[in-house]
């Protein structure tokens, strides 16, 4: 009898997945944070319906590296018209692709640390990587990198793998435009203070970090915002670091196989309007893309300034990547 | 005596074989769409690169130190429990036995370190006491695989050991047999059956581990080789590299499935009957039944602690979707829902899989009859994504819509069940002995009939738990339903990841808790389906009962 029940669930669960489709569909490709709930995703979904008579669909991947995975797998018979969420990290690979078109969209509003003139990638949010400590572990976080692999063994920290996680090749890159050749040095260095490498962001800050396991994280420097805003606490914020922190920018561009192009474009235009650009602050926790004005949440006038913006182009990136990933594993498997 | 249906000998390996066919297929198919659409790298190039070897070797060495240890732990306590046949709470011990290996894995190492951890319950509790102990490295791995595998070979051991007919266990305890004779004339012989197997299934449990091993490991001095599978496939793209370095585990695993589980099953010998009274071992009391409360208590306490600690963290956030209710809770709901809308069909595929395979493997003769074990362990031994994509590549034109794609999700999600499935299968099927088969076979006990008065009393506890566990093992999933592109409704483990991703850590620690009690109701439900009733004794297979069929 409960069997039965339970299969009737499953029946009733099955059948509410058939959902009916009106007029044009723009098929957008995203990752969990952007699409979930909570993200921006529900909210840039209704406005951008409310104007265009046509139905915003998102096909949710586990993430950026994902997206880009699925549109490689399936090429040219491609279901998606824009993809949203690849960042500075996966750009390159996804251009090297050849299968994204230009975007033609005027980038003049952008407001971003760096000048950007990509013809295929339209900037939607953008941070800093940053290490976020929990002030009533460590009332006196370090304020430089230099400081931070000078600490005390007793200082733990916990990063990401650069071979699985974007801020983890973030910190990668981070300390190769600081410290150049020098970097492997400085990994081995680095290494007595790392409690642990784990495989995803979510790993360490939610099993780790939020268990007061170590008293800093490899993160965003916009974290704090979230907490400040919605946990309303100030016990977790962003070290700011003397060398400067490292840029992260996420993209979204249009998919050269689309047969809704014209749709398309418009959708990436709408990116950077104060319609689509007020749901990122708060709810992707990243700094919008535009300047938002007073529409930006008072936390973020709180969070670091960091000094200079470390940025490596993109290109050089993903020409490298490969022999720094071999250089920091080299220097971590010692 | 009208004929049987499904009499024909054919319907014991017709199935078996289709399906044994269907696993080979996809594997093979899977593997090789990844080399059709990259060059092959050279074998010989690979393994000169001193990081490969390096992280061979560490798979090899933890996955042999966590399946000792997991295999050790787990046969002390199931020695323990068959000891101890009735105590308070031995029931919800054995369901939490069953939780462990089916949590998502970032769940329970949350628990984990919430006990074991620098800043854990038990580590401040025994501050000073364990000088230089430290989670991270060798010895958190090991502590998270014993967590997680232990509890299943225990699980599986006491199952065997439950599984001795009770006229031999009656000759035993009239005979006062204690000690290594009590071993050798009831244990061993149950055990020797299922160890092989057992030892095979954790040992690739460990050998493919990857989450674990990151987070606790320390750093990618810890590395398994499915990491760098992941590497290739995620952040290279360099497809070739990922299906070689799939192929190389599948034949180290492979190899040890076909060494260890390929010896033809041995028969029970003596015939079973169900005793009205229960039977006493010679071994209760005295010493041996104190040292016995001891060390259940432990490894009560040891299972209890990181789920009780995922209990407090999920408190606050479950309790608090429920009074809000909203939106929140209606989320929660859904994707419960839709989990379920999963798990039952992929759970029940697995059984039936599992049974058609297990039948292949009994009755297939010298040539087919290997193709049992071997299949029902492919699952575990490729991984996931590997095949995902693979497949993907194949099914890439006819993919339609969000209901084939979770259709697709159910199908592997069964597949990723079939060698627990299998597992506890295997040996409750094989233990009917010689005479009750020839005592079948004199009365023309065939096809239906012979499975319904033969083998379904005797199976209908294992395969309410085979059940359970199928169904939880695709409840608990994130792996599978994350390759294929979850639509934008999530399952109750995308949920939890969707709200891990972006700092709700409050609500994430509360669905946990959720997917946990769902995942236990799923055994205490299916623990209680498989229960013989109380006051009368099962129906067993009676001459009496035979004439009458």
């Amino acid at each position: 009898m409960r069997l039965r029940s339970l299969f009737l669930m499953a029946v009733l669960g099955a059948t509410a997945f058939a959902q009916a489709r009106a007029n044009e569909t723009l098929t957008v490709y995203t990752h969990p944070s952007f699409a979930a709930e909570w993200g921006p995703g529900p909210a840039v979904k209704a406005a951008f319906e409310q104007q265009c008579d046509c139905t915003l669909q998102y096909v949710v991947l586990d993430s950026g590296g994902d997206i880009l995975q699925r549109l490689r797998l399936e090429g040219a018979s491609s279901q998606a018209d824009v993809v949203l969420g690849l960042d500075t990290a996966t750009m390159e690979t996804a251009r090297q692709t050849g299968l994204l078109a230009p975007h033609q969209v005027s980038l003049a509003a952008l407001e971003l640390p760096v000048a950007w003139r990509d013809e295929l990638f339209v900037p939607y949010d953008w941070g800093y990587f940053a290490f976020v400590y929990d002030t009533e572990q460590l009332p006196n976080p370090p304020t430089s990198l230099d400081e931070l692999i000078g600490a005390p063994d007793d200082l733990k920290i916990i990063i990401q793998d650069p071979r699985t996680s974007t801020p983890g090749l973030g910190l990668l890159l981070w300390m190769r435009s600081v410290y150049g050749d020098q970097a492997g040095e400085k990994w081995q260095a680095l290494k007595s203070k790392i409690l642990t490498t784990t495989k995803s962001w979510s790993d360490g800050y939610f099993s780790l970090f939020m268990n007061g396991e170590a008293p800093m994280i490899l993160s965003y420097s916009t974290s704090p915002a979230y907490h400040m805003a919605i946990d309303k606490t100030d016990r977790y914020q962003a070290a700011a670091f003397e060398e400067g922190h490292y840029l992260q920018v996420e993209v979204a561009a249009l998919v050269a196989s689309s047969r809704h192009k014209a749709l398309a474009r418009r959708f990436l235009a709408f990116m950077l309007t104060p319609e689509f650009q007020r749901e990122i602050p708060l709810k992707n926790v990243m700094y919008p893309a535009i300047d938002l004005g007073d529409e930006l949440p008072d936390v973020f006038d709180r969070l670091i300034q960091p000094s200079q913006t470390l940025y490596l182009d993109p290109a050089t990136v993903a020409e490298h990547r490969k022999a720094w990933l071999e250089e920091w594993l080299e220097a971590m498997s010692r | 005596m009208p004929q049987a249906p499904f009499r024909h000998p054919a319907w014991l390996i017709g199935p078996g074989l289709a399906a044994a066919g269907i696993l080979l297929v996809m594997t093979v198919a899977g593997l090789a769409a990844l080399f059709w659409q990259a060059p092959l790298p050279a074998l010989a190039e690979l393994w000169q690169q001193p990081y490969l070897r390096r992280v061979l070797t560490f798979t090899l060495w933890q996955a042999t130190l966590s399946t000792l240890l997991s295999l050790a732990v787990g046969l002390a306590v199931a020695m323990a429990l068959a000891r101890r046949a009735v105590f308070p709470g031995r029931g919800l011990l054995l369901r939490l036995m069953e939780l462990s290996l089916v949590l998502p894995t970032i769940v329970a190492v949350s628990g984990l370190i919430g006990v074991f951890g620098r800043q854990g319950w038990l580590t401040r509790l025994a501050d000073g006491w364990l000088p230089g102990w430290n989670l991270y490295g060798l010895g958190g791995i090991l502590l998270a695989h014993v967590f997680f595998n232990a509890p299943l070979a225990g699980r599986l051991l006491l199952q065997a050991l439950e599984s001795v007919p009770a006229p031999r266990r009656r000759i035993a305890s009239q005979l006062g047999l204690r000690g290594r004779w009590l071993w050798l004339a009831l244990d061993w012989p149950a055990i020797r059956r299922v160890l092989p197997g057992i030892t095979a299934l954790v040992f690739t449990l460990c050998f493919t581990s990857f989450a674990i091993i990151m987070t606790l490991g320390g750093g990618p001095a810890s590395t398994t080789l499915e990491v760098a599978i992941y590497q290739s496939l995620r952040f290279e793209f360099d497809f070739g590299r990922a299906a070689l370095l799939a192929v190389v585990q599948l034949a180290l695993c492979g190899l040890l499935w076909l060494l260890l589980v390929r010896r033809a099953p041995t028969r029970g010998l003596a015939p079973d009957r169900r005793l009205p009274e229960p039977i006493r071992r010679p071994d209760q009391g005295g010493l041996r039944a104190l040292r016995d409360r001891a060390l259940l208590l432990v490894f009560s306490l040891f299972l209890v602690m990181p789920l009780a600690a995922v209990l407090i963290r999920g408190l606050p956030g479950l309790t608090g979707m429920f009074l809000q209710g909203g939106a929140p809770l209606a989320t929660l709901w859904h994707a419960t829902l839709r989990s379920f809308a999963i798990a039952l069909p992929a759970g029940l595929m697995s059984v039936l899989a599992a049974l058609c395979l297990l039948a292949l493997g009994n009755r297939g003769g010298r040539y087919l009859a290997p193709l049992s074990p071997l299949t029902t362990a492919i699952p575990l031994m490729v991984p996931p994504i590997v095949l995902g994509t693979g497949l993907f590549l194949l099914l890439r034109p006819s993919l339609g819509d969000a209901a084939q794609g979770m259709a697709l999700v159910a199908l592997i999600n069964g597949l990723m069940a079939l060698p627990f499935v299998a597992q506890l299968l295997r040996g409750p099927l094989n233990s009917l002995d010689a005479a009750s088969l020839r005592q079948a076979d004199q009365l023309g006990l065939l096809g239906w009939y012979r499975w319904r008065w033969l083998y379904w009393p005797k199976l209908k506890q294992p395969l309410a738990l085979a059940l359970a566990y199928g169904i939880a093992l695709s409840l608990g999933d994130f792996g599978v339903i994350a390759l294929f592109g979850a639509p934008q409704e999530p399952t109750l483990p995308v949920l939890l990841f969707q709200q891990l991703g972006s700092y709700r850590t409050e609500q994430a620690s509360g669905t946990a808790l959720w997917l946990g009690l769902m995942l236990l109701l799923v055994f205490l439900s299916l623990g209680r389906l498989g229960q013989p009733k109380a006051g009368r004794p099962a129906t067993t297979l009676s001459t009496t009962r035979v004439h009458h069929a």
